[in-house]
């Protein structure tokens, strides 16, 4: 199977994924209680004014046919419009999908970039004082949520160091320097947690790795130690770190709403929030397929990288 | 006398347990001589991995290596620094593994896993450097061009495996376990070494391909001139192959000597029952022999024979530390025996069972292991070296004893 196919198949297949997470979204919210209808016109309403809006909203109709409506909108890239503000749904999600899609890519860097190197040196040093050290930083990582490491940040780093804002998203093309600073720290609270879960399986993974057969037939062939833990070891104990990797994500995805908050930010989280307390079903709907097509647009990459750094997994599975 | 390639003496090797020391291999010798193939047989867990991984100073931190001497080629293994170990691992004595399924990189191409060893090991002049090897890996590839690959594939034909430039970019996964085991033999061939040690190699694989593998190692070692040390559980692999043997058992040698006297003439209990439980096609028996009982607790080991509870023969000496035994009449090899048995002034009926243990038998055997521990203390001396010096009196010595001891044997 070729690439190109693959993907395709990957594809159709995602559409289905997400198409099963917006009928259990769509389920789910009209299964709490809150009447959109209501919470727009408050408390005092004749019954007569609330049906009116109820049928300008289309609320009155059947749970299926509201259901098939969306869908069919849905086919032609239309996501619907706000019940609150009559704004298009997709607008609205494009306007703030910004900040939160580089939290979440920085804070996958900055995990990816402290936990690869530090679940190896605890493997490799293990049951000494680097492993300990670093495992009971990620056991901090792993304990910890977002939202609150985002707050300690805030009083340690964001009091401290004035050129690190604490409040607010600049976009990107204000400049990269303020760009970047006005994300580091909430990146940093989405990427603490994830980083510590990736450094744990690094570290996990790179101890079974030494040891394999191979790292000793490795060591046999006289490589100094170093080619052995790096050439030999490396791409083997990241085979498992990179599925989960995949999986992981939603950690970051779940943690950035939370941390847009603390940070004052307004992205996608808050977004959803705020949707869902005022029960706009077509803002939460397309919220969350969003967040779903992310996620299985990441996993995609991750299985691309996948059979690319283990010869033994092609396209697909069959030879 | 030519010295010996590979010339150990006394090699204990032990582990620290949460139960107690791990005794895996006690006190054991062996001289391998060029172009020779040398096998240990002994069942699993008696420690023959671990004295080849002892010699290639292959164990981790957990064990400790111990040895009057360890000494190939006039170098002294266990005191080299690291990096000449280095070049001599992979180089000049090389290892193929049991199973040949997990010893290979799965994420390697076979080409470059045997380019490697020509690259650290040859001179093709290629750089070796951390970095050079870390760009080849993981950014550039190896070059099919350079001289390394191209041996590796020249390699790969010699071990008759077909297609050998394409079978280069395949990755293990790819080739049948018998292949798979021919690329590790071009491996261990890669660096042209002068002895390979062989830890089973055949046993992961189908019995069709057994008789191919050997047969590939013991034509290219004979080709090339290799000592092979075969380490194998298997008595019928080493009657096919090998010129002299040891059999081990808990951690110990107890018999060595050339493999047609071990197989003729067996004197230790152990080696004869192994020899009991091979079945024969004019077997008339209904059921194998076995040795009944199991191999004694390697923690915390007491002294004397660790066979003595399943023997048929136990006596009273049996607690008694071991010596070495030289039987005499040996015309191929010199043949030794760990076994009081063997003490010349016991008495022992037609059917090998013990008649009487007349008093000089036990003065003789205190004498010996006096004067051994004396050595021992003395620290000049081997203590295997010295246990060849006779208690059985006037026969052959061995070289090591003669060697050693300027041929003090028959002193009792």
């Amino acid at each position: 199977m070729g690439l190109r196919e693959y993907l395709l198949k990957r594809l159709v297949h995602s559409v289905f994924v997400m198409l099963f997470v917006v009928t259990v979204v769509f389920a789910a919210v009209r299964s709490i209680p809150g009447d959109p209808a209501r919470l727009m016109l408050g408390g005092d309403v004749d019954t007569a004014t609330l049906e009116a809006l109820r049928a300008e909203l289309g609320l009155n109709q059947p749970l299926y046919i509201q259901y098939f409506r969306w869908l069919r909108r849905l086919l032609t890239g239309d996501l619907g419009e706000s019940i609150r503000t009559g704004e298009p749904v997709l607008g609205s999600i494009v306007q703030v999908a910004g900040p939160t899609l580089s939290i979440a890519a920085l804070g996958m860097v900055i995990a990816l970039v402290i936990a690869i190197p530090t679940g190896i040196i605890s493997a490799v040093k293990r049951y000494e004082i680097e492993d300990y050290l670093s495992t009971t930083i990620a056991f901090f990582g792993i304990s910890m949520p977002a939202f609150w490491i985002g707050i300690v940040l805030v009083l340690v780093i964001g009091v401290n160091v004035e050129s690190i804002p604490t409040f607010g998203y600049t976009p990107i093309d204000e400049g990269i320097g303020p760009w970047f600073r006005s994300i580091l720290l909430p990146s940093f609270a989405v990427g603490f947690p994830y980083g510590g879960i990736l450094m744990r399986m690094m570290r996990s993974s790179m101890l079974e790795v030494l040891n394999e057969d191979y790292m000793r037939t490795a060591r046999a062939k006289g490589l100094s130690s170093n080619l052995v833990l790096f050439k030999h070891g490396l791409q083997n104990a990241l085979i498992p770190v990179v599925t989960l990797a995949g999986i992981f994500l939603a950690v970051v995805l779940g943690g950035v709403v939370a941390v847009e908050i603390v940070f004052g930010i307004r992205g996608l989280g808050r977004l959803l929030i705020g949707s869902i307390n005022r029960r706009d079903f077509p803002l939460i709907q397309g919220t969350v397929l969003l967040i779903a097509f992310v996620f299985v647009l990441a996993n995609i990459v991750v299985d691309l990288l996948y059979t690319m750094i283990n010869p033994r997994i092609k396209y697909g599975g069959g030879d | 006398m030519t010295e010996p390639l590979l010339d150990v003496r006394g090699l204990t090797t032990s582990f620290e347990t949460g139960q107690g020391r791990l005794t895996a291999v006690d006190d054991i010798s062996f001289q391998i001589e060029e172009g020779e193939v040398f096998g240990v047989v002994g069942e699993s867990g008696s420690g023959k991995s671990v004295t080849a991984l002892s010699v290639m100073r292959l164990l981790d931190d957990a064990g400790t290596v111990e040895a009057d001497e360890v000494r190939f080629n006039g170098t002294d293994l266990l005191s080299v620094s690291e990096s000449e170990m280095r070049s001599i691992r992979g180089g000049e004595i090389s290892m193929i593994f049991q199973d040949p399924m997990t010893s290979l990189n799965p994420v390697m191409t076979i080409g470059e896993q045997i380019a490697e060893v020509v690259r650290h090991h040859g001179d093709v002049g290629e750089r070796t450097g951390f970095w050079s090897e870390m760009r080849r890996k993981y950014v550039t590839g190896t070059s099919e061009g350079s001289r390394s690959w191209q041996r590796a594939v020249e390699l790969l034909e010699t071990v008759g495996i077909p297609e050998p430039e394409k079978r280069a970019t395949e990755f293990p996964h790819q080739l049948s376990g018998g292949m798979r085991q021919r690329v590790v033999i071009a491996q261990a061939l890669a660096g042209d070494p002068s002895l390979i040690i062989a830890d089973e190699p055949t046993t992961a694989l189908d019995v069709s391909i057994e008789a191919q593998i050997l047969n590939e190692i013991l034509e290219l070692s004979d080709e090339f001139g290799i000592s092979v040390l075969l380490i194998t559980h298997d008595l019928g692999v080493v009657r096919e192959t090998c010129d002299r043997v040891a059999v081990m058992y808990a951690s110990e040698f107890m018999e060595t000597g050339h493999v047609d006297d071990i197989f003729d003439d067996p004197h230790h209990p152990y080696t004869e029952g192994l020899l009991a439980s091979i079945p024969r096609i004019a077997d008339e028996r209904e059921w194998l022999s076995v040795i009944e009982g199991t191999v004694p607790d390697l923690i915390d080991k007491p002294s004397g024979c660790p066979f003595r509870d399943r023997c048929d023969y136990a006596f009273e000496l049996c607690d008694r530390p071991l010596v070495e035994y030289e039987i005499e009449g040996s015309a191929l090899e010199t043949h030794t025996v760990r076994c009081h048995r063997e003490n010349e002034h016991v008495k022992v009926d037609d059917s090998g069972h013990i008649e009487s243990v007349p008093d000089e038998a036990v003065a003789a055997l205190e004498r010996r292991i006096e004067a051994e521990s004396a050595h021992d203390a003395d620290g000049s001396v081997s203590p295997t070296a010295d246990a060849s010096a006779r208690a059985d009196g006037g026969s052959r010595p061995s070289p090591a004893a003669d060697a050693e001891n300027g041929g003090d044997h028959g002193e009792y």
